[in-house]
């Protein structure tokens, strides 16, 4: 699934060169354009990435009237700009597509990063109607995606400008975490968050609303949403888990653990201290309820190493790996409760 | 010159890693700090995303999947436990 396109300028989005008429640059191009916009409309997000002046990216969002997500311009190579753009975005490089007039920069981003979907605008008119291109839900949160990584843009801005920790600076935004029981209204974007999330996603599968809707059914789980917001904007429910109860008498193996059979969570609340949140409310919960430890079945894939750091920070332990080397693999990782858990930051309400 | 250069010697993975990380993180720290400097947070300050595209490079520059065999990460503690890690699976006694 694509999650942003990164357009060249030059000849791509911009019908002609930006520096050979400085006094008034070329139009953009009103296909190219026409694209973009609906493509925005289905939660994409759009990046420049562009041998310009940085004035060039400004004047190509009053060009196209769209204000991107990220923008690089500079003389650097389009594989390091895309590069910038992935980090600033927290976006991996097989959910980037990259449209570019010029065959040998084209060529340079594939071979660097041959994970990303790369592009000449005249295959754009039949890349919208792709399934990369097409999600399969449009929520709340996804017409929003571009205003959400217009704030990213300011908090990041803001972020370098601020000279404390980053505990000071989450606590300055003003952020809120907010972690309660889900609902049935929330079953579309969960749904989402299975199909789009991937570096935090420990189960590495979609699952239906009707999946989702199946796990409501017993008192022994529960189906939990995360969302986060702060003083740049409401960035809506950005994660979940399902949280199962241990299970049986109390003297059987297995009473005293509970599980976690998913947890997933957006990019987009990466660095915001969520997932550690969560991880944190996850042992808090299971060890009020008389649980001694707590297992996650997480996949083990390139993809989701964030997640795998994170569990590893929050001391989460991985059992001995039985699967083959090189394959994707499921591994349990276990935190004991007996040792010492931190405390929620006071950001952090949980609703019940 | 005191003699012709050691090219049965092992690479330095140790200064290699220092410019990865000088690359990564935009910040020429990692050249000299301690070697037993943590990597993540607090240490050298990787988040969750830049120690992925560490191991991203890794993948890419010794054919080592780090994130495939080291299900803990533990290699991930510090400048000097990466390379040890790497230097290992480098070492012609090493199975492949």
């Amino acid at each position: 699934m694509i999650k942003c396109v990164v357009w060249d300028l030059d000849n791509t989005l911009l019908d002609g060169i930006y520096l050979e008429s400085p006094d008034q640059p070329p139009a953009a191009s009103p296909g190219l354009a026409g694209i973009l916009t609906e493509l925005a409309g289905r939660g994409i997000l759009h990046a420049i990435a562009s041998r310009n002046p940085p004035e060039a990216g400004q004047y190509a969002e009053r060009a196209t009237g769209h204000a991107f997500a990220a923008i690089q311009c500079g003389w650097g190579t389009k594989s390091a700009a895309i590069r910038a753009i992935m980090s600033e975005l927290g976006v991996a490089a097989d959910a980037i597509a990259f449209v570019d007039d010029d065959a040998m920069e084209r060529a340079e981003v594939s071979f660097s990063l041959p994970d990303v979907l790369v592009l000449a605008p005249r295959d754009m008119a039949d890349a919208v109607g792709w399934p990369q291109f097409s999600p399969p839900a449009v929520t709340d949160e996804a017409r929003r995606r571009g205003d959400l990584y217009l704030q990213r843009r300011s908090r990041q801005e803001e972020a370098r400008a601020f000279g404390g920790s980053r505990e000071e600076f989450l606590r300055y935004c003003q952020t809120r975490v907010s972690i309660g029981l889900a609902t049935l209204a929330d079953l579309p974007r969960l749904h989402e968050l299975s199909v789009r999330t991937h570096q935090f996603n420990s189960a590495g599968r979609v699952l239906s609303e009707a999946e989702f809707a199946w796990l409501f059914g017993s008192p022994r789980r529960q189906v939990v949403t995360v969302r986060l917001s702060d003083r740049f904007g409401d960035d809506g429910i950005v994660g979940g888990c399902v949280l199962v109860a241990g299970s049986g008498p109390a003297p059987r193996p297995g009473y005293g653990t509970w599980n976690v059979p998913l947890l997933m969570m957006s990019c987009r609340a990466l660095g915001r201290g969520v997932i550690d949140a969560l991880l944190t409310w996850i042992c808090q919960t299971a060890r009020a309820g008389g649980a001694a430890q707590v297992a996650m079945t997480c996949l083990v894939s390139p993809r989701n190493v964030p997640l795998r750091i994170a569990l590893t920070g929050a001391g989460f332990r991985a059992g001995t790996d039985t699967g083959t080397a090189g394959v994707p693999r499921f591994a349990v990782y276990v935190r004991r409760l007996g040792e010492p858990l931190p405390d929620l930051p006071d950001w952090v309400t949980v609703a019940r | 010159m005191t003699g012709d250069p050691d090219l049965t010697s092992e690479p330095d993975v140790t200064g290699e890693l220092r410019q990865i990380l000088a690359g990564l993180t935009g910040d020429s720290r990692p050249l000299d700090a301690p070697a037993d400097t943590p990597l993540l947070r607090d240490g050298i300050g990787l988040d969750s995303l830049g120690g992925t595209m560490l191991l991203t490079e890794i993948r890419r520059r010794y054919g080592i999947d780090v994130a495939d065999q080291d299900l803990n990460l533990d290699s991930l503690a510090s400048i000097r436990t990466l390379a040890a890690y790497i230097s290992m699976r480098l070492s012609p006694e090493h199975p492949p």
